[in-house]
């Protein structure tokens, strides 16, 4: 049709001079707009893949004396450490994976948790404070599986889904006073947003990002590949 | 080209225009069709899902591009009903009208400002859901996004037109100016959009990279 069209705006202008070549400087703006928009989103990835080769990282800001640990290997040779945001289906994605190999190494790995919740997600901070209030009261991997476990129940939802965190401390048998007064506080915010600060300063842009002893793995999230990746470590 | 010329000439009162009448009504009626059809798959889409609460719609592909999590909003249903219905009843009409000025039906001008009123409502609502999928649910609806689109494009070329033939009043040199880059304001409007997209979900097109 367009190409149709043309020929008729170019047979026809003849007849009427008034204008000036319309469709040809019609056709040439559209497309100038469209190849600036190319050129933006060529850049835009060719700078994203050279900032994908990032080395190892410092491991101080990668796991802090305060960085919950799900399992530690006493030999200290694996450690993955997963920025995650519970409300990120593909946190949700990668979690039975990363269940089946935690159970599967158990305390020959060392795995670490982090927050990185996604402003977007809108109870992503919420979960992420209800996970840390739980952690005050030891129950961190409780609830960190918890939200995990019910996340199609609470995700995704506009409205503060504060209420169904409550009840899941109330199932884990939480001091729910307490609980309630550290989800609030300030402490457990500030908490949350360091580790989102950390998660920054390594690079951290999406998630689940993980690291594997400081490396910063760039594989699918699934078992098999994850697998392979925690061999080789500890087979080297 | 000299058959072309022949053709053309006699009939059509607009030659040499550059938004002549047979791009205008291809334009109403591909857009007209193109918006029906969404329409249509939306409404079948959330009559599934209301009979089944746990049916997945052919559109939720993944989190962020997922419309059963947007169907089930209160915004899906700003006047109270499905919204969906309104462009079910008004997609046809621009479609019917883009059809009559391919048929060089002369429409009164009451016509075109009807048209008008109902693409700068349909615009305006787009744009509010545009708003509300972004930064209120934080999703994207592939068969909303669509409608997205063909209202900007039936919007900008109603308008266009209608500043053209002088049924809305307008001072002729920016009308003219507009009118000669036509497609380049559709495009660079939907690559506003397109880029405050990126910007909002870039956390998730991040993780796909």
């Amino acid at each position: 049709m367009p190409a149709d069209d043309r020929h008729g705006a170019q047979a026809r202008r003849p007849a009427r001079d008034t204008r000036k070549p319309g469709m040809s400087t019609n056709l040439k703006v559209t497309l100038g707009i469209l190849a600036v928009a190319l050129l933006g989103v060529i850049g835009l990835a060719v700078v994203n893949r050279d900032s994908g080769t990032t080395p190892v990282v410092a491991s101080d800001t990668l796991v802090r004396a305060d960085s919950h640990r799900l399992s530690t290997a006493p030999d200290g040779r694996v450690t993955i450490v997963e920025f995650l945001d519970f409300e990120c289906e593909s946190c949700l994605a990668a979690y039975p994976g990363v269940e089946k190999l935690r159970a599967e190494y158990g305390d020959r790995i060392t795995y670490v948790v982090r927050y990185f919740p996604i402003p977007s997600h809108p109870n992503a901070f919420n979960a992420a404070h209800a996970a840390e209030a739980a952690a005050r009261q030891g129950k961190f991997e409780a609830m960190y599986k918890k939200l995990f476990d019910n996340a199609t129940v609470w995700g995704h939802k506009e409205e503060p889904q504060v209420a169904v965190f409550e009840g899941y401390a109330r199932e884990m048998g939480l001091d729910l006073a307490r609980y309630r007064a550290d989800v609030a506080g300030a402490e457990v915010a500030a908490r949350v947003k360091a580790d989102a600060a950390d998660g920054a300063a390594l690079g951290v842009q999406g998630t689940p990002t993980f690291f594997v002893n400081g490396v910063r793995y760039d594989g699918l999230p699934t078992y098999d590949d994850l697998k392979a990746v925690v061999e080789k470590s500890l087979s080297s | 080209m000299s058959v072309a010329l022949t053709e053309e000439t006699p009939a059509d009162a607009d030659a040499g225009a550059v938004l002549s009448d047979r791009l205008v009504g291809w334009v109403l009626t591909v857009g007209g069709l193109v918006g029906a059809l969404a329409a249509f798959v939306l409404t079948v889409e959330k009559t599934a899902l209301l009979k089944n609460p746990a049916y997945v719609p052919s559109c939720s592909i993944n989190p962020v591009l997922s419309c059963g999590s947007i169907m089930s909003t209160g915004q899906a249903e700003a006047f109270g009903f499905a919204n969906p219905l309104i462009g079910l009843v008004t997609f046809p009409v621009v479609a019917a009208t883009g059809a009559a000025v391919l048929g060089r039906v002369r429409l009164p001008r009451w016509w075109w400002l009807a048209l008008q009123a109902g693409a700068v409502f349909g615009v305006g609502f787009v744009h509010w859901l545009f708003f509300q999928s972004l930064y209120r649910i934080g999703a994207l609806c592939p068969y909303c996004m669509v409608v997205w689109v063909v209202m900007v494009v039936l919007f900008t070329y109603t308008t266009l037109y209608n500043l053209d033939r002088g049924h809305l009043p307008a001072p002729r040199r920016p009308v003219d100016a507009l009118v000669r880059v036509h497609s380049a304001v559709p495009t660079l409007w939907l690559l506003i959009l397109a880029v405050l997209i990126g910007v909002q979900f870039w956390h998730y097109w991040r993780t796909l990279l």
